[in-house]
């Protein structure tokens, strides 16, 4: 019994030595860059609403008992000087110059909107920031490729995250549902 | 013999400071002294490269986001091997990786004992990955990272005869598997042999 022990532990030792003799694998080369555009991604949406939330709230206070109100009374929009709507898309086979250009057309236009419209309450802020982190990521594959296929399949991309990123601003949300929202809240307090 | 495990690192406490400021390069730095080690963990544990992309992505960027909980209570490392293990555990219940292994084998003749430090690493390797996703954690967390029975249990939420059953299974399997790769690719086990 004394033997078979001695030979169990032994055979514990030399397997454990034969499995801690196993080389370490590598991981994937790019794991630290996605961990790090993770963790870039999500300070920004964590600083974004540490700004935007309390803007927001702050906004929608003083629209609560400054909104014009009173029967028959209709409050007219807000005017946004900018534009209402995307530039017109780019034509399919116009080239990697033509997407380029409303590429151009496409950030001046969010830019705008960005400067002109109303804040964003905290869910768009959120996506805009997720929708800025990936175009910045698809600016840094731009800026590294050098083939023009993959180029033209990447500035399409680019277009398209913005295009989204413009809609978000023209999106009836923020500084209006923020409105009726704190107006229902003085309502259930009162 | 000590676990030489990857994780037994000293880790420079300005760093973890550092890093406890939410400084990025900090990070980085930490994550280069374990990538190898916890990348081959999460490996080991869930016997998956796409799934252990999964475990490493989100016990690290659990480690950078809560890096502030770290109390120095146990070495920085540890707490980092911690968070790859429940990771991948975690992984594992989530992907339903045969989490429940029966072993169609288990009364079966244990064979002659295998020498396993002439074993080839690549069919030491191999047999390590036909290993039930349970039996193969529990061998490695046992044998590789040191933890004892009591600490396997409670990683598993399991009893302490649990990881005693587990590891003597593996073990069993484990010979049963090599002694059937030496039948298949000779070769390879007498390119070891002196």
């Amino acid at each position: 019994m004394h033997d078979r022990l001695d030979h169990s532990m032994n055979e514990d030792a030399a397997l454990a030595a034969a499995l801690r003799a196993l080389p370490a694998a590598t991981p994937p080369a790019d794991a630290w860059a996605r961990l790090a555009a993770r963790i870039v991604h999500r300070r920004r949406i964590r600083t974004g609403l540490r700004i935007a939330l309390p803007a927001a709230l702050a906004a929608g206070t003083v629209l609560a008992f400054a909104w014009p109100r009173g029967p028959g009374h209709q409050p007219s929009p807000p005017g946004h000087p900018v534009a209402q709507s995307a530039p017109a898309k780019a034509p399919a086979a116009g080239g990697l110059a033509s997407l380029q250009a409303h590429s151009r057309q496409l950030q001046a236009w969010v830019h705008a909107l960005d400067r002109d419209g109303p804040p964003l309450n905290g869910d768009a802020l959120a996506q805009a920031v997720a929708l800025q982190d990936r175009i910045g990521l698809i600016d840094l594959k731009i800026s590294a490729n050098r083939d023009p296929g993959t180029a033209a399949s990447l500035w399409q991309q680019r277009n398209a995250l913005l295009e989204r990123l413009g809609l978000l601003h023209l999106q009836p949300d923020s500084v209006a549902e923020q409105h009726a929202a704190i107006l229902q809240i003085n309502t259930m307090v009162l | 013999m000590k676990p030489t495990s990857g994780f037994q690192q000293h880790v420079d406490p300005d760093l973890i400071a550092r890093l406890q400021h939410g400084d990025l390069a900090a990070f980085e730095a930490v994550y280069r002294q374990f990538e190898r080690a916890a990348w081959t963990l999460a490996l080991r544990l869930t016997g998956r490269a796409d799934v252990a992309h999964e475990v490493l992505q989100e016990a690290l960027l659990k480690a950078f986001e809560r890096a502030g909980q770290y109390r120095g209570d146990a070495p920085f490392a540890m707490w980092l091997r911690k968070l790859v293990v429940n990771e991948a555990l975690m992984q594992l219940r989530h992907e339903r990786l045969h989490m429940i292994e029966v072993f169609a084998d288990d009364h079966a003749d244990d064979g002659a004992p295998v020498p396993w430090v002439l074993v080839d690493a690549a069919v030491l390797d191999h047999a390590l990955n036909r290993l039930p996703d349970t039996a193969r954690a529990v061998l490695w967390l046992y044998h590789v990272e040191g933890c004892t029975h009591v600490e396997i249990a409670e990683q598993f939420g399991r009893s302490v005869s649990f990881s005693k059953s587990q590891l003597a299974r593996a073990t069993r399997r484990l010979r049963q598997l090599l002694q059937h790769s030496g039948e298949d690719m000779p070769c390879m086990i007498d390119s070891t042999t002196p």
